[in-house]
């Protein structure tokens, strides 16, 4: 299947390739002429080509190139930082003007050159970046380039993802079709998305044809996936030895005998004394690979512009037995295309689509997660039939009645109490094939109303996304078997076996999980854009705009709807003013609570144009900005009539009576509050950019607080507690919780040449700080209180060392002369937590606060991307640094009690031995609430610094392309999260119960014809 | 004007934005739909009948010295070894039963304006007779269990519960101090007088309007039939409130409440005697109640059906085909989980087949067989070492030579003190992955067998052991007849009982002991403990056999403070409403 697809992308490729290969003759004739630049440089290095006859110079130190061209050829001259002019050859050509490039940075609803931006945005020239930075997922390593973005926008719990217009996933666009992305951060630049955009919007457009001749690129990327590391878990002897311990530390008899555990440990018969590592090469391979490629078409004139992208990935795992060999790839293949048309002199339009198919195939079991769980000792996976003994015809028999005996000689292994099981699942289980398919459509008319009002330009755009995934597969049910193992003569051989459930083929597919979304999204807009007298520009803008998302088993639909208005003002470029605002509309409230006006205004002020900077040498731009705003949003009221109070028999409980007579109760839901309504978003933010020495440096860099007020919230401390139980509540909703935020981001780039290296080096920061500000609690201990702590703070005790001796848990235990612990009797070697209440109990009114969990980022982000270029090479690397958030080592890894299966902490467990060095504390077999709880015992800063990526390009000289078929040509290689840099690296880069992470290598050839 | 036009006609074109997003109807109800469709204000009474706790099974006997689980996440025995407190109680009633109050206060409030039949005005009543007498059943029911779960001692008074009679709206102040423990408890007897009032003794089918009472003459044994008639069997009527009269009266006479309560040890006798009463006497005590759990023959719940209730069954649960419990409790190599491990102490408990106490040399008792010559009840609720059980009658051996995963604490789901529960479950389901066999179930809210033991109780506290009183029989009777039915001192008279029917003190012990045994897993005991004012850190113990060898061992220590007696108000409640006493200690 997965061969057929590729095949399907080369045909389409080699088809095109042969329609455009093909020659030229006309009348040629010699131009020498200089390119200037701003205020009349003289540009070195300018590239001067003509697309279609491969001719192609650079300009030498004085500006000056020369070339022989076919008389009204095109030139196209490009040269850094500025905007690519296109000339027609003549004989009167001596002098080329380059205009300096003023990137247009889309940003709602419109594009504004980077320039005027008045804060609060970041954006990511994506489309040149990918050329160095090959990514497989859009928003990777984006910390490194945008400030203020950490994974959320300023430490916001969400945002909100529009490509092309229209509300869409992230995960389901393609690095390489993506042409620019921004990040709107601040209320003045959400505004105009309305309620649903109030927590950031993450603005991504994808390419587009430009009217320059026909370009076809073609990428091929393959790569392996190596896992970092795995857990350690105990083998089986060890494990045995430390249980049996934990049982004695527990006051109980070992469990496993001496002989037992040195079988176990000797090997001499692992399916008799098992030793299973899940993560052995037996089931795992080293590695598993990925692949892609990707074919992008673009093109066409003035009248109509084209642009295409066909993908293929696939991507493998790293089981490596049963059917996990077969069923282990994910393969998704993307067609997307766009066209633009200029219908007549003021009238444009423009069609987007694209689909997504998607298929992933596994196996049902989750391989994972029972590596974490199922101890070595506890069966073997796979019992050789050779090991039976012949004469014991009841077990051949139940041997032979098997449908599954793998490689012809084992039985599946298993017990009573695993009759399920990750192995038997796998060889025997059946598989499954998740499937997922997208489409999406977009269209939309521009047109000139100059004819009305000079400057006025209205657009629409409509967009219908359908997307649809289920999952298909077999399962089966597969007998286990159980052996009971003796010695005869000397040897071990299977004297009974005991199966447990049935082969059960169906031959039935499993249709499972089926989904369908649906996504309507129209916006219509008038841009107004005028200057006066060169002095004073105005722009405006007027935008309705709505969309729908509709689910399959979900009755109400995600909707959005508002009208925006924007008027800027500026002038001379000097001073700035704009007013953003929108009025929106929530169908989530009643009547007049459903209408939110949400103002916003910021100005600028650009100090590099007042005389006393205008003619400063090393100051190329400085800008002030500030804007504030109140943003309405019913973000987080998550469903429609939340202010009606509910009585009703839906989903009540039954109760039955006269043996079978049914009934349900009628229960309330939630009280009614028709006051109920938005929540707002109020903000200020301050804005700093500059650039100094040429346009060498340049920074930018925003502070800003927010306060999100009236949350709506169900209040449980203001109602009894049984105001709120399983399917019944009194309490109604009300705008009450607040939340602020606090924090800046910094972006710094700087360029450099030096020789005949070119340096660019650009560096991003993130910092923020969190608040609750309103809560209604009432602690006892006002420590415990949540207002004024961060909002994602973690609460916990704190520990104060071991019990150290029988002697002091028990003093703890009757509570004389200490703090009584009320986690359950302590014994020495657990942990000793402080009474901070100084109450003489130990218990949750001790939890303090500890430290913040980094749930909307880490605190502090940093960022780092580096580029360097000499001659044809270009080097990149990206890292990023997470600092000042704290984890708890929660995960049964760590947390070992009971039945845990034993990782290697448990090494240095406490003992009367080893009480002193000690760093965890006692083993036991039963629930070690005391042990097991949040407290700083466990706490860990998750503190990391990764180099992220670093790629080294090469692209073969464009001279020794000319006449070739290829345009242009370059390889490069790339590698994925090389390098971590942390205090608690090994656990940071461990999955617990899930597939591990990876380092990606990854080796890219792309061609241009 | 031209270019004012559009803009005018395009933001009207915005503003048609409203209807594309909003959201469709939900058919969301009001409170006021409960006036003209009666199956609504029903469901609101049905709010107190779902929140029964003896609706499940809730094994607190794990907190106790007669289980232990080997579930080590089980609340429970987190509540046994020490993590009691307000703010963890999985023996919480406030919540719920407080809920339950609340939905019957509303059901109360309204009952009058509730139109259950338009056209009869005579039915009309009846309907609103019987469901408010419910209600107030209900209610004291539930107060009963705030009671148990929540009075104790502030200061040296004893405290019960806020007591509301209306319902709460968010409005409400809702810092109401506590109500004195009598108040409470008069407050559940006029709530039961209530109840007594409105309902009959049982529901049941009339032929004659001659059976008609009363208060509803004029009307026809049919239209009688609608509102009392035997399709409403299993929901509250004045038998069962006299049953919860008689437990109620029984725990405000305990030890722990006596000090706060008027209801003396004589009332409690009156109340549970009023009880046994109607069910026969003496020799109401239904010869097959040891085991009414059980199928197979002499049994009657295969047969059960229709709300009849066997001769054990006060109140019980609707029969339903399942397998749970088993699949909780059946050993492992039934496929269960063994949950529930019975402990040593309880099976020491258990007396000789003479009646005997095993420490009483006259017992006969051998350390070496330990399971022979012993109590019936203990093969019958307990699996031994060498029993059988299950479908198939299989040989569940906890010794651990034998190297099954019953053994003890072989696997996690292994036993941690060497038996099984065996009372409760049915051993003919199958819970073998691949052909489970499901089987009638029910839950009994209330057995006569509990009754019984009432009275003994309480008679033998207010007229001593042999006094009938005003009644027909004495607590010795009652015990004789019970010990007689569980099989002991068949042969010799019960010559232990005969020794000691005239000691108030030592009847007292075996009337305990009875209690023990015959209510043993069903949730008796962590509140029994408490009502006498018993010890409560007995360790859980159990036995490693090895072949011949019973080598007792400790399992689990208790690890309760005196004040525990009592369980503590909400934690989160007080910290809401000042006005809350907390009780002493918590």
């Amino acid at each position: 299947m997965k061969y057929l697809k590729i095949g399907m992308v080369w045909c389409f490729l080699l088809a095109l390739i042969t329609s455009v290969a093909r020659g030229q003759d006309t009348v040629n004739i010699t131009i020498n002429a200089i390119v200037r630049g701003q205020y009349g440089a003289l540009i070195n290095g300018a590239r001067v080509s003509n697309e279609g006859s491969g001719i192609e110079t650079k300009t030498n130190e004085v500006g000056a190139f020369s070339l022989n061209a076919p008389l009204n050829a095109r030139l196209t001259i490009t040269a850094q930082g500025y905007t690519p002019a296109l000339v027609p050859v003549s004989d009167t050509l001596k002098q080329i003007s380059l205009v300096k490039e003023a990137l247009f940075v889309p940003v709602a609803y419109r594009k504004v050159a980077e320039t005027e931006l008045l804060g609060g945005v970041s954006t990511v020239n994506y489309k040149s970046i990918f050329e160095k930075n090959f990514s497989t997922y859009g928003l990777d390593g984006l910390e490194a380039f945008a400030a203020g973005y950490n994974g959320n926008i300023w430490g916001m719990n969400s945002y909100l993802v529009i490509i092309d217009g229209v509300p869409r996933d992230v995960d389901n666009i393609m690095p390489s079709e993506i042409d620019q992305i921004t990040f709107l951060k601040s209320a003045a630049a959400v505004a105009l998305y309305g309620s649903r955009g109030a927590k950031g919007v993450v603005l991504i457009t994808t390419k587009r044809g430009d009217g320059n001749g026909q370009k076809i690129k073609v990428r091929g990327n393959a790569g392996i996936n190596v896992p970092k590391g795995y857990p350690k878990y105990l083998g089986s002897a060890e494990y045995m030895s430390l249980y049996n311990e934990a049982r004695n530390n527990d006051g109980l008899t070992p469990l496993y005998s001496q002989e037992d555990i040195y079988n176990h440990a000797a090997g001499t018969n692992p399916y008799r004394y098992p030793n299973v590592d899940y993560y052995s090469s037996e089931y795992l391979k080293k590695s598993f690979n990925r692949y892609d490629i990707t074919t992008e078409i673009s093109g066409g004139n003035e009248r109509a512009r084209y642009y295409t992208n066909v993908g293929f990935w696939s991507a493998g795992s790293l089981l490596n037995f049963g059917s996990a060999k077969t069923n282990n790839t994910n393969d998704r293949v993307n067609i997307r295309g766009n066209v633009d048309m200029q219908l007549t002199s003021f009238l444009k339009a423009r069609a987007d689509v694209s689909a997504v198919f998607y298929s992933g195939r596994g196996v049902n079991t989750d391989y994972w997660g029972s590596a974490a769980t199922l101890r070595p000792n506890r069966f073997t996976p796979l019992i050789p039939l050779s090991a039976i003994e012949s004469t014991d015809a009841p077990s051949q028999v139940i041997a032979n009645g098997s449908s599954n005996i793998v490689n012809g000689q084992y039985l599946l292994g298993g017990t009573q109490l695993d009759q399920t099981n990750p192995f038997a699942a796998i060889y025997a289980g059946g598989s499954t094939k998740s499937i997922s398919r997208q489409f999406q459509f977009t269209t939309g008319v521009d047109a000139d109303l100059n004819r009305v009002l000079k400057g006025l330009t209205f657009s629409t755009t409509l967009g219908i996304d359908y997307l649809n995934s289920y999952n298909q597969g077999y399962s089966n049910g597969y007998t286990v078997y159980q052996p009971n193992w003796t010695t005869y003569n000397g040897k071990d051989v299977i004297n009974t076996l005991t199966p447990y459930g049935t082969d059960t083929r169906s031959g039935i597919q499993n249709i499972s999980n089926s989904r369908i979304r649906q996504t309507v999204s129209f916006s219509g807009q008038f841009n107004y854009n005028t200057s006066i007298a060169n002095k004073h520009n105005i722009s405006a803008l007027l935008v309705g705009a709505a969309y729908r998302q509709s689910q399959s088993a979900e009755y109400q639909s995600t909707t959005n709807s508002n009208t925006g208005l924007q008027v800027g003002y500026n002038y001379k470029k000097k001073y700035y003013a704009d007013f953003t605002g929108a009025i929106v509309y929530s169908p989530r409230f009643l009547d007049n609570k459903a209408y939110g006006f949400s103002p916003t205004a910021s100005v600028g002020w650009r100090l590099s144009e007042e005389s006393f900077l205008k003619n400063s040498s090393f100051v190329n731009n400085l800008k002030l900005t500030a804007s504030a705003g109140i943003l309405y949003t019913d973000l987080d009221v998550n469903g429609y009539y939340y202010y009606q109070s509910i009585y009703t028999q839906q989903q009540g409980s039954y109760y039955s009576w006269n043996d079978g007579t049914l009934s349900q109760t009628f229960d309330s839901r939630r009280g009614n509050n028709e006051a109920l309504t938005f929540a707002k978003r109020r903000e200020i933010s301050l804005g700093l950019e500059g650039a100094f020495f040429n346009n060498a440096l340049s920074f930018s860099a925003n502070v800003f607080r927010n306060q999100m007020v009236d949350n709506a919230v169900q209040n449980a401390f203001l109602f009894p507690s049984y105001f709120s139980v399983f399917n019944s509540s009194f309490i109604p909703y009300v705008n009450i919780n607040a939340d602020q935020r606090t924090g800046f981001d910094l972006n710094l780039n700087l360029h450099k040449r030096s020789g005949e290296v070119d340096w660019i080096l650009g560096a991003t920061a993130t910092y923020y700080t969190t608040k609750a500000i309103k809560r209604t609690e009432g602690f006892t201990d006002v420590y415990q209180n949540r207002q004024g702590k961060p909002l994602d703070a973690i609460f916990g005790l704190q520990n104060d060392g071991f019990y150290m001796s029988a002697a002091e848990a028990t003093a703890a235990n009757s509570g004389t002369g200490v703090a009584q612990p009320a986690f359950g009797q302590v014994k020495a070697g657990d942990i000793k937590y402080k009474d901070i209440n100084g109450d003489r109990v130990i218990n949750n009114q001790d939890e303090v606060y500890l430290g913040r969990n980094g749930q909307f980022g880490s605190p502090l982000t940093l960022g780092v991307n580096l580029t360097t270029r000499w001659k044809n090479f270009t080097f990149f690397a990206l890292a990023t640094g997470r600092y000042g958030a704290k984890g708890i080592k929660n995960s049964p890894y760590y947390w070992v009690d009971g039945q845990d299966k034993y990782s290697e902490v448990v090494r240095n467990r406490w003992t009367e031995a080893t009480k002193n060095t000690a760093t965890f504390p006692r083993l036991t077999t039963l629930a070690g609430d005391n042990n097991f709880r949040n407290s700083d015992f466990w706490l860990f800063s998750t503190n990391r610094f990764d180099l992220s990526k670093v790629q080294l390009s090469y692209d073969l000289p464009e001279g020794s392309l000319k006449g070739k078929l290829f345009k242009s040509v370059g390889m490069y290689v790339t590698g994925f999260n090389l390098l971590t840099v942390a205090k608690e690296r090994e656990f940071l880069e461990m999955s617990i119960g899930s597939a591990p992470q990876t380092r990606f290598y990854n080796v890219g050839v792309k061609a241009g014809f | 004007m031209k270019k004012i036009a559009i803009i005018f006609i395009t933001i009207t074109a915005l503003c048609g934005c409203k209807k594309f997003v909003e959201p469709g109807l939900e058919n969301n109800g009001k409170y006021e739909n409960i006036y003209e469709e009666p199956l609504l204000a029903n469901g609101l009474l049905l709010n107190g009948y779902t929140r029964i706790p003896t609706n499940g099974w809730t094994f607190t006997d794990v907190a106790t010295d007669d289980a232990v689980s080997n579930d080590r996440n089980n609340n429970f025995t987190k509540v046994a070894t020490g993590q009691w407190t307000a703010s963890f109680n999985p023996l919480d009633q406030w919540t719920n039963s407080k809920a339950a109050i609340q939905y019957l206060n509303m059901f109360l409030t309204e009952a009058d304006k509730v139109v259950f039949d338009a056209q009869n005005p005579l039915l009309n009543q009846m309907f609103k007779d019987r469901l408010k007498g419910e209600a107030y059943g209900l209610r004291a029911l539930f107060s009963f269990y705030m009671l148990q779960a929540h009075a104790g001692k502030a200061g040296g008074t004893l405290y019960g519960y806020p007591i509301l009679l209306t319902p709460e709206t968010p409005t409400s102040d809702f810092n109401q101090p506590r109500a004195k423990f009598e108040d409470c408890m008069q407050q559940i007897y006029n709530d039961l007088n209530r109840a007594e009032e409105l309902l009959p003794l049982d529901y049941r089918d009339i032929t004659s309007a001659s059976e008609i009472p009363a208060k509803y003459k004029g009307t026809v044994a049919e239209t009688y039939n609608r509102v009392f008639g035997r399709l409403f069997s299993q929901r509250m009527t004045a038998r069962i409130a006299k049953a919860i009269r008689a437990k109620g009266a029984l725990m405000a006479a305990s030890p722990a409440y006596a000090g706060g309560s008027t209801t003396t040890w004589a009332n409690a006798a009156d109340a549970a005697a009023a009880v046994i009463d109607l069910n026969g006497g003496l020799n109401g005590l239904a010869a097959n109640g040891l085991t009414w759990y059980a199928g197979g023959s002499g049994n009657q719940i295969d047969g059960l059906g229709s709300g009849a209730n066997p001769a054990e069954i006060l109140w019980r649960t609707s029969i339903g085909q399942n397998s749970d419990l088993e699949a909780d409790h059946f050993p492992p190599t039934l496929s269960g989980l063994g949950r529930l491990n019975p402990t040593q102490n309880l099976v020491n408990a258990f007396p000789a087949l003479n009646g005997y106490p095993v420490d009483n040399t006259s017992s006969n008792y051998s350390p070496a067989a330990p399971y022979t010559n012993r109590d019936p009840r203990l093969a019958a609720y307990i699996v031994l070492n060498g029993s059988t059980a299950g479908p198939a009658n299989t040989v569940i051996y906890t010794a651990t030579d034998r190297n099954t995963n019953d053994g003890l604490n072989k696997v996690e789901t292994s036993t941690r003190t060497g038996y099984y529960m065996r009372k409760l479950l049915r051993q003919d389901v199958n819970r073998n992955s691949s052909s489970i066999s499901n089987q009638k179930h029910y839950r009994p809210h209330i057995r006569y067998t509990e009754i019984y033991l009432d009275y003994a109780e309480a008679a033998n506290e207010a007229l001593g052991p042999l006094a009938n009183g005003s009644h027909a029989y004495s607590a010795y009777d009652v015990i004789k007849k019970i010990r007689q039915r569980a099989g002991i001192g068949l042969s010799n008279g019960d010559a232990y009982l005969e020794s000691v029917k005239s000691d108030q003190s030592a009847m007292r012990t075996l009337i305990r002991n009875e209690r023990r045994l015959e209510l043993c897993f069903e949730g008796f005991r962590f509140w029994d403990l408490r009502r006498w004012n018993a010890g409560l850190n007995e360790a859980a113990t159990g036995v490693n056999i090895s072949q011949t060898n019973y080598l007792p061992i400790t399992v689990e220590s208790r690890s309760y403070q005196n004040f525990m007696i009592y369980g503590p108000v909400p934690y989160s409640e007080t910290l809401k409403f000042n006005a809350l006493q907390q009780n002493s200690g918590w």
